[in-house]
């Protein structure tokens, strides 16, 4: 174990020096004032409330949510009947699915996206439809996978038994299949949501240039405004988010478990 | 009592192969049937037949008077509990006994109600909370019997259900089946391939094998009137021996005319006689009407299991020729060199033209330095013809170093058994006395050296030679002749006794007319 225990060391290191350290850069950055020098911190809670007090800025988290809500709505309206019927195929024919469904994801996003322009030029869309349709082409493959693998991980006896039983294949499906995929529902939802949540290539891409999300805010304070302070702030306004998200489906997911 | 399940003519094939080759069986209320039969014979398939999994490719399953064929399994009143219990992981000990009913969308209460009731049939109240993962195997096949019993169905199907417990929990679960059986007076459809299971718990036993139903019967019809030696053996221990019917109620086997119950058989038809283990009784060798010695005893608990031999095998008698072998010293090679003298059956000579790879093995030659390293032989030369007669042959090293012997061609006697068509040969062999100590499996070795074979004098298929007997010791074996004696197996009888005996002891065996069970040969598959 000894041994094992120290093959970490390269990876705390590394966890140390890029994930760490910038968290506790931008933790200090948030909690201060514009202008600091190298000794002096202003530490100061004004980013936070200037993000709260201007409705403008909370349009735009709830625009997030609510699109990042939507995107993973439609990925597990679309996603869970492609996994049971990508699951119910020939095992040959399972693998040869899951592999053209996850054929676009080795291809770059911002490539995918402009792609999705071009084609989505010729229609005559709402800018936020068009967002949808990008986000959703982008995340489904994650949640068709995990609840694909959820079912098939499925034990077939149990349908057999549930059959036995007297329940028809729907009721079958309502009663054993679909609680028995909620674990795979759940990781598929944190895989969708999280990203979707702070996308901004998207958005950008296709919603046209007014249509601003709250990774975009933070691209703009941090690459535009060069105001590192408040885009740390909003930084971590989102990463809090995130947690609270995490917390949340990982408390559904155990309550799930215990039924 | 009303006839519930009628399966016609079933035939099933998985990839071309045939499973079940139209089986007809008629299952009566509130019996419990037991379709046993080895892994394969179609046991499964037939009850998943029943239960609707499966189609059947040919044939018809009635139903309480109507035709299933076309009804899908969540409409059949019928239930499994199955092999692996199936249990629904997501739901606890209540809501998954509760399953079926809430299907049918029965009142809470009365769910309640009925599952409570289940609960206490199969032992297992105030576990309605539990998690159905964290049961032990028992108690989660319970859980399956009361999800399958509470609703209520005319037939239980149960597919191997104690198949994965461990042989307490295994008895347990029989006792408490039987009853429950018992209690709520439903058809139980029991699949296992446990004989004892079968005979303790069923009304009526189906034995199965390759697709096809052989016999049917109570478990004592089956035990002590089994239609032929694969259903007895099947059943029970049992000694099943060659015979005749020389005549209605007489039966000849082991060179003797018994007194049996049976008739109805040709004149002189070749039968199986059957004599259970527990049936023959051992008394003293003048009082038996078989007599034999004991070959082995094992402590079985309580009783002894002994194997009673009551003919000897056929059996060849050889010379070994134990010598001292005199190694051959090449001064100017540094090499030294031996071989034993050594006996060739002609016909071998004839058949198989033996090569010097074999004659060097036979004739044990070795040739090795200094240093002990082994030197590979490479001439070896010879004068043997394919005529009886004494020849001699020479091997040698590259570097000249030879040791020259004799070869004794020879034409052996066979040992032929025309009553037993079984015919054995062994040959004489010299070997060294180092060879002996260091055998490692005395028995076989001396079969290799002797070359001794027993075969078929019909099909000369081979019959394995199970006794070498000798009278040296191989740790201590000096120059000299000895006699080797191999056979085969004798006519062995098993008997089950609660008194003591040594191997070697001399013994009767004694049984009566009510003993001898006589079954008609199985006739082979076309």
């Amino acid at each position: 174990m000894k041994s094992f225990v120290r093959m970490s060391y390269p990876y705390i290191l590394w966890i140390a020096v890029f994930i760490v350290a910038p968290m506790i850069m931008i933790l200090l950055y948030a909690l201060t004032r514009t202008g600091n020098g190298t000794l002096t911190f202003q530490f100061t809670l004004e980013n936070f409330s200037r993000f709260f007090s201007d409705p403008d800025f909370l349009r735009v988290l709830w625009t997030s949510l609510r699109i990042a809500f939507i995107t993973t709505v439609f990925c597990i309206l679309i996603g869970y009947p492609a996994a049971l019927f990508i699951a119910n195929l020939p095992e040959k024919r399972q693998t040869l699915m899951i592999l053209l469904l996850t054929l676009p994801m080795w291809i770059n996003m911002l490539l995918k996206t402009y792609a999705w322009r071009g084609i989505l030029m010729n229609f005559d869309l709402e800018s936020e439809a068009k967002v949808f349709i990008g986000m959703v082409y982008d995340f489904l493959p994650y949640m068709v996978i995990q609840i694909h693998t959820a079912i098939s991980k499925l034990d077939r006896d149990l349908l057999v038994a549930s059959y036995d039983l007297g329940a028809n294949p729907w009721q079958s499906f309502l009663k054993v299949t679909l609680p028995l995929s909620v674990p795979g529902i759940i990781s598929g939802i944190t895989l969708v949501f999280h990203p979707a949540v702070s996308s901004f290539v998207i958005p950008k891409l296709l919603g046209g240039g007014n249509y601003v999300l709250i990774g975009n805010l933070i691209e703009k304070y941090f690459l535009v405004a060069g105001d590192w302070n408040f885009g740390s702030a909003i930084s971590l306004i989102m990463a809090l988010i995130i947690i609270a998200s995490m917390y949340l489906t990982k408390k559904l997911d155990r309550n799930a478990g215990e039924d | 009592m009303r006839k519930l399940i009628e399966f016609k003519n079933i035939v099933k094939t998985f990839d071309g192969q045939v499973v079940l080759k139209g089986v007809n069986l008629n299952i009566f209320e509130n019996e419990f049937v037991t379709l046993l039969g080895p892994s394969g014979c179609g046991k499964t398939t037939l009850l998943r037949i029943l239960g609707g999994f499966l189609e059947q490719d040919e044939g018809t399953v009635i139903f309480d008077g109507q035709c299933i064929d076309n009804v899908p399994p969540y409409r059949r009143e019928i239930n499994t509990v199955f092999q692996r219990y199936a249990l629904f992981p997501h739901l606890n000990v209540y809501e998954n006994i509760a399953f079926g009913l809430r299907i049918k969308k029965t009142g809470d209460d009365i769910i309640r109600q009925k599952v409570q009731r289940m609960l206490s049939l199969v032992n297992l109240e105030g576990y309605e909370k539990r998690n159905v993962t964290k049961l032990s195997g028992g108690q989660q096949q319970r859980v399956a019997i009361a999800r399958a019993l509470v609703n209520e169905p005319s037939v239980l199907l149960l597919d191997e259900p104690l198949g994965a417990l461990d042989l307490k929990l295994r008895k347990e679960l029989q006792r408490e089946l039987t009853r429950i059986q018992q209690e709520v007076g439903i058809t139980f459809l029991f699949v296992t391939h446990d004989q004892e299971e079968a005979l303790t718990m069923s009304d009526k036993i189906v034995v199965m094998r390759e697709g096809e139903i052989v016999q049917i019967g109570t478990p004592l019809e089956i035990y002590n009137e089994p239609v032929n030696a694969y259903v007895a053996r099947f059943i029970g221990e049992s000694n099943i021996v060659d015979g005749t019917m020389p005549a209605d109620y007489k039966v000849r086997f082991d060179e003797k005319n018994f007194e049996c119950r049976d008739f109805g058989f040709r004149p002189d038809e070749p039968v199986d006689v059957l004599i259970r283990p527990e049936d023959i009784e051992i008394v003293k060798p003048r009082d038996g009407v078989l007599r034999g010695t004991v070959k082995s005893a094992v402590f079985k608990g309580i009783h002894y299991e002994l194997m009673v031999e009551t003919q000897t095998g056929t059996s060849k008698t050889v010379h070994m020729n134990v010598v001292t072998q005199h190694d051959l010293t090449n001064q100017a090679a540094g090499e030294k060199i031996s071989a034993n003298d050594f006996y060739v059956d002609l016909e071998d000579l004839e058949n198989r033209e033996m090569t010097d790879k074999d004659f060097i093995s036979i004739a044990n030659a070795q040739a090795w330095d200094e240093e002990g390293r082994d030197i590979s032989l490479t001439k070896v030369s010879h004068n043997i013809e394919n005529r009886t007669g004494v020849y001699s042959i020479t091997f040698g090293t590259e570097k000249k170093t030879e040791v020259t012997v004799k070869v004794y061609v020879i034409h052996p006697e066979y040992v032929q058994d025309p009553r037993h068509n079984i015919g054995i040969t062994a040959l004489d062999f010299f070997i060294t006395p180092d060879e002996i100590q260091e055998s490692m499996a005395i028995s076989t070795d001396l079969k290799t050296w002797a070359s001794a074979e027993a075969w078929n004098l019909q099909d000369d298929s081979s019959i394995e030679i199970t006794d070498v007997r000798f009278d040296f010791n191989p740790a201590e074996v000096t120059e000299g002749s000895y006699e080797i004696t191999f056979s085969t197996r004798g006519r062995e009888y098993k008997v089950e006794t609660t008194s003591a005996h040594e191997v070697g002891d001399r013994i009767g065996l004694d049984f009566g007319p009510d003993d001898i069970h006589v079954m008609h040969k199985e006739v082979a598959d076309a």
